[in-house]
């Protein structure tokens, strides 16, 4: 018996183990999928992430900002006497009655960043290039009093639950995860930049108008509070070490603007008489002996 | 910064993944549907061992036709996205295709230089090597074997 053999042509239009689709339709079909879906689980996470971290014990708040704290990696001047100054300061903002939620520590940071930035669990970062930047008491305390404000506002901590999800996902696809440092602890000192970094406008303004208020209530005026962003604006041009933390922040022109508007709706006064700064702001420890002269 | 460059570099490696990639691609199924009309009248069929041989066969021999074929970035990026989604791995289908049909072509040109009149029991083999396939590190290959029973 035998079989004749009559074999079928085979033709790229009749191979069905091919799928007939363009690879770049299909890779745009699933880049537009993932991106989108991601972006969708990415703001629900995040928050999901910050409303709950606002919901943690002031016990682990404070647990959380020493963890944090740790892996800042800048050298921190300690035993200097220019703290206490700060730390009244700092605490004078605060209106009579008013508590800050946690216990409030000043770090004074050697660098010539201009920065300051309050983390979870109240630690409070002022950088010695800030110092040399600030030209009135009434400009150092209104940043101060701004960056009390995002703390009473928990703003660090929302920030914090935000950023942990975005780098967490970051980290899920392999992002700043190099296989010779282990991924998570990347991630955790990313978290304690981020936190610092990013706020939302709405957070910022927030913190300015807290800022204001503060200044008004504990100078009877708010003039010159807001000279240091005016020489910021104009400055904007050249090149300026400011870090990050100041570009992230409402343009200064806008921020201006609108902080004398509700000076005025609030009848703050806005003229007054200038607080001078302390001679020994730039000298370690008090101490003018020490100062260099610039 | 170094994530942008990061970003980039990726991006080219597709580009060039791409473009190297769907050339060749077209160029090989050009070249198989050519040689497969070449060699149809070469036919390949299965022979359970409850059929007597067919009388007139006189000698048999093994032959083997295999074919290593490696993805691109391209092919890659679509395939890990792929793994998110999930359904029809579609760059992945026309890679095995074409290697399995390479590696059958392979074996048949072989036989049509035996002189074979058939090839019995063809069995198909696949294997990933060069690292995980699709994995991460390393681009990846597959390799076809296609083998049978060439009669004369």
């Amino acid at each position: 018996m035998s079989i004749k053999y009559i074999p079928k042509d085979i033709t790229e239009e009749t191979n069905v183990n091919v799928t007939r689709r363009h690879p770049l339709k299909n890779f745009i079909y699933l880049l537009t999928t993932v991106v989108v879906v991601s972006v969708v689980i990415f703001f629900a996470l995040g928050y999901t992430a910050s409303w709950l971290v606002t919901r943690i014990s002031p016990e682990n708040e404070a647990r959380i900002g020493n963890l944090l704290y740790d892996t800042i990696s800048e050298t921190e001047i300690t035993d200097d006497r220019r703290i206490y100054y700060l730390d009244e300061l700092l605490h004078n903002m605060l209106n009579l009655g008013e508590n800050a939620r946690l216990p409030l520590t000043i770090h004074l940071i050697d660098t010539e960043v201009v920065n300051a930035a309050i983390m979870p669990g109240g630690h409070v970062l002022i950088n010695t290039g800030l110092l040399q930047e600030v030209k009135s008491e009434n400009e150092l305390a209104f940043i101060l009093a701004h960056e009390l404000g995002h703390f009473q506002h928990q703003d660090p901590l929302k920030s914090l639950g935000r950023s942990l999800v975005v780098l967490s996902a970051l980290a899920a696809v392999g992002v700043g995860t190099s296989s010779s440092s282990g991924g998570l602890s990347e991630v955790v000192s990313w978290t304690g930049e981020m936190t610092i970094l990013h706020y939302s406008r709405t957070q910022e303004r927030q913190a300015d108008e807290y800022g204001l208020e503060r200044i008004t209530n504990h100078y009877g005026h708010g003039n010159y509070s807001l000279e240091f962003f005016n020489r910021l604006k104009e400055e904007d041009d050249e090149f300026y070490q400011v870090s990050q933390y100041f570009d992230s922040h409402p343009q200064n022109q806008e921020r201006i603007n609108y902080l004398s508007k509700l000076a005025v709706n609030n009848n703050w006064d806005m003229k007054g008489d200038i607080t001078p700064l302390p001679n020994w702001i730039n000298c370690p420890d008090m101490d003018e002996m020490q100062c260099e002269v610039e | 910064m170094e994530n942008i460059l990061q970003v980039l570099f990726v991006l080219f490696l597709m580009i060039i993944g791409y473009l190297f990639g769907s050339y060749r691609e077209k160029r090989h199924f050009k070249s198989l549907q050519q040689r497969e009309k070449n060699t149809l009248h070469l036919s390949v069929a299965n022979f359970g061992n409850q059929q007597a041989l067919i009388a007139e066969v006189t000698e048999t021999k093994l032959i083997v036709g295999s074919v290593v074929i490696s993805i691109d970035y391209f092919k890659k990026i679509s395939a890990i996205l792929r793994n998110l989604v999930g359904g029809k791995v579609i760059v992945y289908e026309s890679l095995l295709d074409r290697s399995r049909r390479e590696a059958v072509l392979r074996m048949k040109e072989q036989a049509i230089e035996w002189q074979a009149k058939q090839v019995l029991n063809v069995r198909l083999e696949t294997v990933a090597i060069g690292g995980r396939f699709g994995g991460r590190t390393d681009p990846g290959s597959i390799e076809v074997i296609a083998y049978g029973t060439g009669v004369k």
